[in-house]
């Protein structure tokens, strides 16, 4: 338990000099890109440019920019968005994270389940006529973008068969579309992974040892086999959080979800500053967050695995 | 024996959404073209997947979150659309997009035309039953000079005596020469006459701002509860980046002629998905996506409108070989703008043989560009001819290597590549590409350091002055390294005559000198090619201003 607390502390504070090197790299990157929040298709003139640069501390020398957002950083207070200034940033954040989270998680809820059980599926059918069904449907998963799959989604059940309506976020029957196109990937991948996993699994000695002494198949699957055949899920789990968050910017633009991905997108074409921090060190958080609980869990699915060992690995 | 049981069961399961999958896609390859029948199911449908209003509702995008509805801030389409419809200024736009009685019932203008008294309405009143009066455009206006408020839209009121030295923090409110003479009555004295001021005032910059509610609530335009709405509309609710909704204002002086109870504001940002909601009748309106164009454009549900507004590209005069005037005109003459319009741009746009785009009406009721006729034209002989002048006179073997560039989008992408191919059939000239990223390339822009870079321009109001004011030596919009005197003092005159005929033909010579100088050649204007439900009608859609609901109306 002692260990666990040490190897707990010493990660959290590689997480902190992480986050810190992304909002130093993040605020280098947005100095050094050309353009300003206040180029308009608009008319304008110099006068008016001056007073919005002096309104946001835009003429400011970069080492004042840079103290400034570090502060709001650490009182997480991001201050006013430039391109909405009636809303702070927080705002943005609190509003629309809800939103993507849920998105997320029900991606993601059906991800696992759905791609583990195919996976099973297929493995148990090896060579039948369903694990050839089943793995080339995960085969057309993966290789069509979401983006595309969304566009399918949208024009047959949408606008063709009238099952689901078209976009936006407003009931459970609007989530099923964004879901779909956005689980797909992921299910694809963790199915496949979960079938070849557990063919390797299935042929070891303790499963024929399980049969011999007559267990039922669904204990063997699920009791001893799963459990084995899950660890490389669990281990890309990391990465496939990092693909849903980034698929979510994709989806919520083309489902017009009021999400907090296209803030991430819209507020670097802007450059809109305080924005693009706020979304930056709000995803590398929770991006960093995520990766430590998979390693916990890991620890925890195979306690062979020492922690001391993975400190600031995968940071 | 049990267990597999269950996974039989969870195969058939799975198989069946597989099926069902596969079923969906098949019946909808061989109907992918809707019948009539489809569409009206797909609108009771829609009523389904549409939030619910009991009355006559327009469902229509918005296309993603207003900056602000504090007018003095949100200086763009998204913002300004729909605050024209929660608000009015002195004037508003009549249905022949002409500067008609808004607030304003009557108005003097004093013989040099510098002072206007503004006679308000007795029965103009704010959403929550306070009286529309002076002082709220006194308000409104001191606010957007205030430097501290930042308004992007500021300059828009420089007209008026003090603004600029307030705006620039050289003056103070008290010099701003707007005054409130009685509840009703507004007085505003202006630096020159000018004579579209009655115009200019139907732009929402100029909007009042109710400011006994302002003065307790200075944020009060974020939210739809503190909204106070003074136009033929009030915000219902609002729940950010998701959705609006208008209700028809029981308290505004003309609510007889509002038919809408409701207005619906989506924000949908995808072009195809909202055709797509257009489809199932989630939305009354839609834009053209540009894909399908070429199908949708001659449909019955079109409607295409004039928009003020041009694309052009500019030269950089400060850079060679464009510092010679025959060189600009040979790659302008050998540039065939109607094919770029028909056949690139497409969306039933017309090319661009002036500066000025049509729809600005001179004082003998001619149209500005009618009246200043063709400047550019298509004519490669005489594109050679000129190029060959020109590379003499400078004494060019070989003509410098031309760059040109554009923002990042395929319909630039497209038109620039015509015009590169022309280019290089009419005149044999080898032009290079270059694409950049909308902002660094408005500001690569702004520094003069692009060569021969696409250009667009929309009015914010509804006089050619608006345009032209942009290439004088010292405007921010310039961005040419254009610089002349003679052309400064027709614009300054072109603001400031009194007497509208003569204003309009120092306007038509300044116009006239952009095309002998070719500091700029034109392309093509814009328009305004949108989708309308059956039934959908009275939209007002001005060429220059924000689009209207006031007499919208809807049946069924």
């Amino acid at each position: 338990m002692k260990r666990m607390l040490k190897y707990t502390l010493k990660r959290l504070f590689i997480m902190v000099v992480t986050l810190w090197v992304i909002i130093t790299l993040t605020f280098l990157l947005m100095i050094s890109i050309p353009g300003s929040p206040f180029n308009t298709d608009q008319a304008s003139n110099e006068t008016v440019q001056a007073n919005l640069e002096a309104h946001y501390n835009l003429d400011q020398p970069y080492y004042i920019q840079y103290l400034l957002y570090i502060k709001s950083i650490a009182t997480f207070d991001f201050g006013p968005s430039i391109k909405q200034p009636n809303q702070t940033v927080n705002d943005l954040l609190s509003r629309g994270f809800p939103i993507s989270f849920e998105l997320g998680i029900i991606t993601i809820a059906l991800a696992v389940v759905s791609g583990i059980l195919v996976g099973i599926i297929a493995a148990l059918r090896h060579n039948g006529f369903l694990d050839y069904v089943t793995m080339g449907i995960a085969v057309l998963g993966i290789s069509i973008p979401n983006f595309i799959l969304a566009t399918i989604l949208i024009q047959q059940l949408a606008v063709n068969l009238e099952i689901f309506p078209t976009a936006t976020w407003r009931s459970p029957a609007h989530m099923v579309l964004p879901v779909l196109a956005l689980a797909t990937g992921p299910m694809a991948i963790i199915a496949r992974l979960t079938r070849s996993t557990m063919l390797e699994v299935l042929t070891q000695d303790y499963i024929k040892m399980a049969k011999a002494k007559g267990l039922s198949p669904w204990k063997i699957v699920f009791k001893h086999a799963l459990r084995n055949a899950l660890m490389p899920v669990v281990t890309i789990m990391g990465t496939l959080f990092a693909g849903i968050l980034t698929g979510t910017f994709v989806i919520e633009q083309i489902f017009a979800i009021p999400g907090m991905g296209r803030y991430f997108v819209e507020s670097i074409n802007q450059r809109d500053y305080p924005v693009i921090m706020g979304t930056t060190v709000f995803y590398s958080a929770f991006l960093i967050m995520m990766l430590f609980i998979v390693d916990i869990v890991y620890g925890i699915l195979d306690p062979r695995i020492k922690m001391h060992q993975k400190g600031g690995k995968s940071g | 024996m049990k267990g597999k049981k269950l996974l039989f069961f969870l195969m058939v399961i799975f198989t069946a959404f597989i099926l069902a999958a596969c079923t969906a896609n098949e019946d909808a390859g061989e109907e992918p073209e809707k019948t009539d029948s489809s569409e009206s199911e797909g609108a009771e449908n829609a009523e389904e997947t549409t939030p619910e209003l009991d009355g006559k509702t327009l469902y229509i995008n918005n296309g993603q979150e207003p900056t602000s509805f504090d007018p003095s801030i949100g200086f763009d389409e998204v913002s300004w659309g729909p605050l024209n419809n929660l608000m009015e200024g002195l004037t508003r736009l009549d249905e022949n997009s002409e500067a008609a009685e808004g607030v304003a019932e009557s108005w003097d203008i004093s013989e040099d035309g510098l002072t206007y008294t503004f006679h308000l309405r007795e029965d103009a009143n704010w959403s929550n039953g306070d009286p529309v009066v002076a002082e709220d455009f006194v308000f409104a206006w001191k606010h957007m000079l205030n430097p501290d408020t930042a308004s992007p839209a500021a300059f828009l009121a420089y007209y008026i005596e003090g603004a600029e030295a307030f705006n620039s923090g050289d003056g103070s409110a008290e010099d701003v020469n707007i005054t409130a003479v009685d509840d009703k009555t507004l007085e505003v004295k202006l630096v020159q006459p000018t004579g579209f001021f009655l115009d200019l005032l139907t732009n929402p910059a100029f909007f009042p701002i109710n400011h006994q509610v302002a003065e307790k609530t200075p944020d009060w335009h974020a939210e739809a509860e503190t909204f106070v709405a003074n136009g033929p509309f009030m915000l219902e609710s609002w729940e950010h980046n998701s959705e609006m909704v208008f209700a028809k204002n029981p308290e505004y002086w003309d609510a007889d002629a509002v038919n809408l109870d409701y207005v619906h504001f989506s924000m949908v940002n995808d072009t195809n998905t909202q055709y797509q909601m257009f489809q199932t009748g989630e939305l009354d309106t839609a834009s053209v996506p540009p894909e399908m164009s070429d199908e949708l454009i001659d449909g019955d549900n079109v409607f295409i409108g004039e928009q003020g507004g041009l694309e052009f590209y500019r030269f950089n005069l400060t850079q060679e070989p464009f510092q010679n005037k025959n060189i600009r005109k040979a790659i302008s003459y050998a540039i065939n703008r109607e094919e770029i319009a028909e056949y690139v741009v497409k969306q039933g746009v017309e090319p661009a043989f002036g500066f000025v785009s049509p729809g600005f009406t001179a004082p003998d009721g001619r149209d500005f560009r009618e009246e200043n006729g063709d400047l550019v034209e298509f004519d490669p002989e005489l594109a050679q001819q000129l190029l060959e002048e020109g590379m003499q006179e400078e004494g060019y073997e070989e003509l410098p290597p031309i760059v040109l560039t554009y923002s990042t989008s395929d319909l630039n992408q497209a038109v620039a590549e015509t015009i590169q191919d022309m280019l290089s059939e009419n005149l044999g000239v080898k032009v290079t590409l270059e694409n950049q990223e909308w902002n660094v390339f408005a500001e690569a822009q702004q520094n003069l350091e692009l060569q021969f870079s696409r250009s667009s321009f929309l009015n914010d109001y509804s006089d050619p002055v608006n345009f032209l004011e942009s290439f004088t030596s010292d405007s921010y919009m310039n961005r040419t390294g254009f610089e002349s005197e003679e052309y400064d003092e027709l614009i300054e005159k072109g603001k400031s005559e009194t007497d509208e005929e003569k204003r309009y033909e120092y306007l038509y010579e300044a116009e006239r000198m952009l095309a002998e100088e070719m500091i700029a050649t034109p392309i093509r204007y814009y328009n305004v090619a949108v989708l309308e439900a059956d039934g959908v009608e009275g939209i007002l859609r001005h060429p220059v201003g924000y689009f209207e609901l006031k007499y919208a109306d809807k049946t069924e």
